[in-house]
């Protein structure tokens, strides 16, 4: 019933938005190479699904070792970070500054340096999601009350012991929150990357089927990527629920 | 013994707290009591090695004639508030101090579970924090204290959260269970009910800068201590307080 009650305002706003839609292409006439209907798009993506299965494939598989060194870069920075003050005020306003480069920009460039592999998409997701998990875990770090520190340094604990013991789970919400603001870039920066240069992905389909007029394709493709998206999202959601049941307690010290 | 030698205490140019100096008897509890903001949460953080960095010390501590580097592990310090890790068990927050001391964590728990029925917390090794009353909590913070078997004890304010009739039952049941474990205790409270209930000692101090103007005695057994026992000592510590609060 909680989880019914949960997904229904989503899945009845859902139904409004494509039944408006529906209803908008049926009354003004658009042409299908304009504006697709819901079924057209849905048409599309059942008679291409093995094409776009397999771009999806690529672009998930992308994502997935993309957004995983991500998290692993972002923790080992996100540690140095926290050890060094020195660090941590000369390497903050070079990743915010990183954030400001457009990733349209750079997705090209990208690809002229590092060829159509796998590398320059797997960098371009890295610069994408790292940054707010690294901003994440950092404020994370600064929520933990300092009454723990006291108490863990009065009885004797190192600076590792203070920040494995409490530091770190205090940072555990904060970043689960940075995991999913970065989870729901992965899938986009890595189609970005794609349609900047690639021999497989749903990026280059997107491309593709836009040069062939193809709106209803290029829809069913976004689909794709917006199910892939939820589907990385639903996972984190999933590992949260699964290891943190500890966590969700009232944290009143 | 713990002495405490010429401490000061200074945050930037303002002194907190000026040449103090004060021992701390073997298995004696000794309340320290002033005004708010003379400086005695901060004497007790500084032996505890956690002074805020804000804070600049000077002085020294000596436990039985040797000078001591901060923190220093025959002292086990009890901030204001509880600060039991959310989510840990109560078993788990027990054992830190333990684990942190270097304990196997299985010799750490085997040793803390045996002391749960003398601190009141039979049947709730597994449980969190946040499932217990603020009498529980604070006794499974003097467990994690207590365990920890440092000489010296320093409580921060330990009851000031807790409601008037919970505290009174703490007062006893600390008393119980320090006279089972003697240690060196050094207890903040600004309440001189408190303090000359539980103290062996206390010292009072005066503000502006922190210092110590009176080291009382208390000599009347704890058994024998009532309003009518105690009334002169009151008076005489309410006046001194009174005497040195804007």
């Amino acid at each position: 019933m909680v989880y019914f009650r949960n997904i229904f305002p989503a899945l009845l706003l859902t139904c409004v938005f494509i039944g408006g839609w529906e209803g908008y292409v049926a009354l003004s006439n658009a042409s299908p190479l304009v504006l697709p209907a819901p079924r057209d798009v849905l048409n599309g993506l059942w008679v291409e699904r093995s094409a776009i299965g397999k771009h999806a494939v690529a672009t998930l598989s992308v994502a997935t070792l993309g957004f995983s060194l991500s998290v692993t870069f972002a923790f080992l920075v996100s540690i140095l970070l926290h050890f060094s003050g020195w660090l941590r005020r000369g390497m903050m306003p070079l990743l915010v500054a990183s954030q400001t480069v457009p990733i349209v920009a750079l997705a090209p460039l990208m690809v002229l340096w590092f060829g159509f592999g796998l590398l320059p998409k797997v960098l371009l997701v890295i610069l994408v999601t790292f940054f707010p998990m690294v901003v994440s875990l950092m404020a994370g770090y600064a929520s933990m009350p300092r009454a723990f520190r006291d108490q863990l340094v009065s009885m004797g604990a190192s600076t590792w012991a203070v920040y494995r013991r409490a530091t770190l789970p205090s940072a555990r919400a904060h970043f689960f929150a940075g995991l999913n603001i970065s989870a729901t870039y992965a899938i986009v920066a890595t189609i970005f990357a794609e349609y900047a240069g690639a021999r497989r992905g749903l990026g280059i389909y997107i491309l593709s089927a836009k040069n062939n007029f193809r709106a209803d394709l290029v829809l069913s493709a976004v689909l794709v990527s917006a199910v892939l998206t939820l589907a990385f999202l639903t996972l984190i959601r999933g590992i949260e629920r699964a290891t943190g049941n500890r966590f969700r307690r009232n944290t009143d010290a | 013994m713990l002495e405490v030698q010429a401490l000061t205490i200074r945050a930037g140019r303002t002194t907190l707290v000026s040449d103090l100096s004060f021992d701390l008897a073997d298995g004696r509890l000794t309340c320290l009591i002033g005004p708010s903001g003379c400086g005695k949460s901060s004497v007790v953080k500084w032996l505890a090695g956690v002074l805020a960095p804000e804070l600049r010390a000077q002085g020294s501590a000596y436990i039985d004639g040797n000078l001591q580097t901060l923190p220093q592990r025959d002292i086990a310090y009890q901030p204001q508030q509880d600060t039991l890790f959310p989510w840990l068990t109560i078993v788990e927050n027990a054992c830190l101090g333990l684990e942190v001391r270097g304990h196997q964590k299985r010799a750490a728990r085997e040793k803390v579970r045996s002391l749960f029925h003398d601190f009141g917390l039979d049947g709730h090794e597994d449980s969190f924090p946040d499932q217990l009353s603020g009498g529980m909590r604070q006794r499974a913070a003097f467990l994690r204290t207590i365990v920890q078997e440092a000489r010296v004890l320093l409580l921060d304010e330990p009851f000031s959260a807790l409601d008037a009739v919970t505290r009174l039952r703490m007062q006893d049941w600390l008393i119980d269970r320090l006279s089972d474990r003697p240690r060196s205790v050094l207890m903040v409270t600004h309440d001189l009910y408190e303090a000359t209930q539980m103290a062996d000692h206390v010292l009072v101090m005066a503000g502006n800068p922190g210092r110590i103007c009176a080291d009382i005695p208390i000599t009347i057994p704890r058994a024998d201590r009532n309003e009518a026992t105690l009334a002169n000592i009151r008076s005489s510590l309410k006046s001194m307080l009174l005497k040195d609060t804007p």
